[in-house]
């Protein structure tokens, strides 16, 4: 706690100029408003110092009765978290200089800020679309509180997928798109590879091919069915998305979650974050051609699906989570069973870790390709596993321990090659970690209740909620105005963070290496993703979230 | 008569029909037990005829800026120059059909035929995956093709003859893999190149650039350019058998010796990961050339001395 508060002195010394009003809204946060033309000095003061790195930012339209927009800066260093707040006119141009050069992979967050809320990034190397979709009308930003569906009518003319001359675009370059419809890509995302033989040059990507307004939608909807919408951000990590989101509710409502429904929360994220990394490691193998592997990770992987299912009745959206706690509860006979698939596992887990670290073709794919160092690994502000890798520690449940993590500490695993068999390794040897973890809280599981009693109401407030997902730091920002629903939910998934490091690390390798460098970060599209434009024979058309509900029930009647 | 029954052996047995469903079996051998290494259920034994009634019956889709008769013809090429191959091979541990002075080499170029129709055809359809598909797929041809010959010519020149019977029957009474070792596995490798098994899958690498070469092509001409890679598959491997497992007379030694091939093919498949285009080449011409040519030389070394 100490520490906390000697973090925020300092980055309130570091702004000591450039600070208009100073508050600590929570005790672990400095929240610092900051002129426009302040911005980018307050953001190199920062970076210059090493005070933490640059989680989030978000963008937040405060209605027509005020009269402004904002964009938050969210820096975190260990638990302290410090917020950079610009405020805006809402009317005409809200400007902000673009701090990209600063901090790489701000870039994606400020395009994220210039697209749902109409900010003006001054400064920006580009400033083309990566989550809208390309008919999308111009000036119109779905964030906006005053947004109506209306206005999104799709605009002719304005596709940019439209198939560029095969083979060659731009010149004389040779461009191999990757996606969004690719057999390398379960999910839709789009790269562009400018490729000279089979040597890549350049290295493009968009996103938001399944964007559904996860965002817009929570402001519509109580505090209780949010949770069930934020679980379904991502089917691979659902239970940390419910776990980020009920933990920064039950901060705003100053309730706290009793300790053995927090120990159940680690418990069952543990369990997630093994069938998350033994998918991955799947999914590696099989880009690199090894699919033996494979098959193999991805068997051993039912062991711990069923385990879930056990416990949560669940086997992709747990849904063990509810607000002030959790609703299942773990059984003499679940937690026998989970011992047993523990010791399964982890025999496995050692294995695979042989078979990575000694398979000499697997090498000669993941040895050395895609290396980034330390230094680079902390400006492209990596996260999560992928960071790790690099001897980067960035562990929410290290550095900021949350909920259970305080009872139960995890060590965090790190390698320092940073090329993709210390991604391979340290994922697994986090598996490692995880079945201490798991097994720890099965003997030691504190008695008392599940839950505590919720208000049906939550008082006004702000907070950020931050926990780690198997792909890194997942970040939350709740606010409140008291009423029934949030005002703004602002979520910035770990794969946002890692993009940098496939762009910048795929110029100068092979063709071959870009599926594995893509899947050495693990990226989860359906997390940065979150309006839904639906191609039919009808044409296209945007719909709105009650039309969609219909069309589903339809559909699926 | 004699015209009848030359059709007779030419289009149904046996060459012709039976070769193809021959071709099939081995094809469904080869996914079986590649599944079953891979702890899959695998398919069923008549997954490859189904694929293919299934594929001829499909439409044909021509792209549009691939030029149309090529795009027709390049598959009939490359599934002519399979077919015409087992001619010359003791197909089944039988005579083979035709058979003359050097048509080892006849039947090495029409095997070869194949993958430069592949390549053709990727290039002539000029997808981008197809092209980078097709270029691959030539790359890693000028890698296996020269260390592949030389391998096959080392029991031609044990046996002193360049034509395909007269090695086999020579084979039946020396088994060669013993005492040519890196020239039965250069030859074994160099056949999974020949056929882009894994590792040398990496022009079609589903992930990178979906199906290579053939992305485009769909119904009957994926159909063929797949049958020619099964009828490639069973000549080759009787060819490395006739050559290097004590030859094939009969059909139970056949048997027997293709699927012992088959059996090591899968096996290499199952435990090895794809290699990129630059390490094949890599691997071939700093590994796979320079040994089966050293073998080469101390044959001819010793036979000069023995002779």
């Amino acid at each position: 706690m100490k520490n906390i508060e000697q973090n925020l002195q300092n980055a309130e010394g570091l702004l000591a100029g450039l600070n208009r009003e100073a508050v600590h809204p929570e005790p672990n946060r400095l929240d610092i408003v900051v002129a426009v033309d302040d911005l980018r000095p307050a953001v190199k003061a920062l970076q210059d110092a090493h005070w933490g790195y640059l989680s989030a930012i978000t963008g937040m339209d405060l209605g027509a009765e005020s009269g402004q927009i904002e964009a938050l800066y969210h820096f975190c260093y260990g638990a302290a978290v410090t917020t950079l707040r610009v405020r805006q006119s809402r009317d005409g141009q809200s400007v902000l200089p673009t701090i990209e050069d600063i901090i790489p992979p701000a870039s994606f967050f400020e395009r994220e800020l210039q697209e749902m809320l109409g900010f003006h990034i001054t400064g920006a190397k580009t400033s083309d679309r990566l989550f809208i979709s390309d008919d999308w009308p111009e000036e119109v930003y779905p964030l906006r509180k005053d947004f109506n569906i209306s206005q999104a009518a799709p605009v002719e003319g304005r596709h940019a997928d439209e198939l560029p001359e095969e083979g060659v675009i731009r010149g004389s370059t040779f461009v191999v798109p990757i996606g969004p419809q690719h057999p390398a890509l379960k999910e839709p995302g789009h790269f562009e590879f400018t490729v000279d033989g089979e040597i890549i040059t350049a290295a493009r990507m968009r996103l938001g091919y399944a964007h559904r307004g996860i965002e817009k939608a929570a402001e519509s909807r109580n505090w209780i069915q949010n949770l069930y919408l934020f679980e379904r951000v991502c089917g691979i990590c659902s239970h940390t998305h419910a776990m980020a989101y009920s933990m920064g509710v039950e901060q705003l409502a100053h309730v706290e979650a009793p300790p053995r429904a927090n120990a159940i929360r680690e418990l069952v994220a543990g369990l997630e974050r093994i069938h998350s990394h033994l998918l991955w490691l799947g999914v590696a193998a099989h880009e690199a051609g090894f699919d033996t592997l494979f098959m193999y990770s991805w068997r051993d992987r039912e062991t711990v699906m069923n385990l879930l299912e056990q416990i949560t009745g669940n086997r992709v959206n747990y849904s063990a989570n509810v607000l002030g706690g959790v609703k299942c509860e773990i059984t003499l006979e679940q937690a026998k069973a989970i011992k047993e698939g523990l010791i399964f596992l982890e025999q496995r887990i050692r294995h695979y870790l042989e078979v990575v670290t000694t398979d000499a073709m697997f090498l000669n794919r993941t040895r050395n390709v895609g290396t980034i160092s330390f230094e680079e690994a902390e400006r492209f502000g990596l996260l999560g596993p992928t960071a790790r890798a690099s001897g980067l520690v960035r562990d929410v449940r290290v550095e900021a321990p949350y909920g259970a993590y305080v009872q139960f500490p995890i060590s965090a695993v790190t390698e320092t090659n940073g090329d993709l068999e210390a991604r391979c390794v340290v994922r697994l040897n986090e598996l490692l970690v995880s079945c201490f973890a798991i097994r720890t809280i099965v003997d030691n599981l504190p008695a008392g209740p599940l839950t505590v009693k919720m208000p049906r109401k939550i008082p006004a407030g702000e907070t950020v909620s931050r926990v780690e997902a198997p792909r890194g730091e997942l970040f939350y920002f709740i606010k409140s105005e008291g009423g029934e629903r949030p005002a703004r939910v602002h979520v910035r998934t770990p794969s946002l963070c890692n993009w940098v490091s496939v762009l910048e690390k795929a110029v100068g390798r092979q063709l071959a290496d870009a599926p594995m460098l893509i899947a050495g970060m693990d990226p989860c599209f359906s997390c940065n993703d979150r309006l839904v434009t639906i191609t039919g024979t009808a044409g296209r058309r945007t719909w709105s979230w009650s039309q969609l509900r219909e069309y589903g029930i339809e559909h699926y009647k | 008569m004699s015209t009848l029954s030359s059709l007779f052996s030419l289009l149904i047995f046996p060459t012709g029909l039976t070769l193809i469903f021959t071709g099939m079996f081995f094809e469904w051998i080869d996914r079986k037990l590649v599944a079953r290494f891979q702890n899959r259920v695998g398919p069923r034994w008549f997954q490859p005829f189904a694929d293919m009634v299934k594929l001829f019956a499909k439409e044909q889709i021509v792209p549009g800026l691939a030029g149309p008769f090529l795009f027709f013809v390049l598959p009939v090429v490359a599934i002519a120059g399979a077919l015409t191959s087992a001619l010359y091979v003791p197909f089944l541990g039988m005579k083979p059909v035709h058979s003359f002075a050097g048509d080892l080499i006849v039947t090495i170029y029409l095997l070869s035929l194949l993958t430069m129709c592949i390549g053709l055809a990727g290039w002539n359809t000029s997808s981008r995956f197809s092209l980078v598909g097709s270029t691959r797929a030539l790359t890693q041809m000028f890698a296996y093709e020269a260390p592949f010959l030389l391998a096959l010519l080392g029991p031609a020149l044990v046996a002193g003859s360049w034509q395909i019977s007269e090695i086999n029957l020579y084979a039946q009474s020396h088994w060669i893999v013993f005492t040519q070792p890196v020239g039965f596995i250069v030859a074994l490798i160099g056949l999974m190149g020949k056929l882009e098994l894994p590792p040398f899958d990496s022009p079609e690498a589903e992930t990178e650039i979906v199906a290579g070469a053939l992305t485009e092509y769909s119904g009957r001409g994926l159909a063929i350019f797949k049958l020619g890679k099964s009828i490639e598959l069973i000549v080759g491997i009787t060819l490395v058998s006739a050559f290097y497992l004590g030859g094939v007379s009969g059909i139970l030694p056949f048997l027997v010796k293709t699927l012992v091939v088959l059996l090591m093919m899968t096996l290499l498949q199952t435990l090895l990961t794809r290699l990129r285009i630059d390490q094949t080449v890599g691997l071939w011409w700093r590994f796979g050339a320079i040994l089966v040519l050293a073998q080469i030389l101390l044959i001819i070394i010793l036979r000069g001395y023995v002779l």
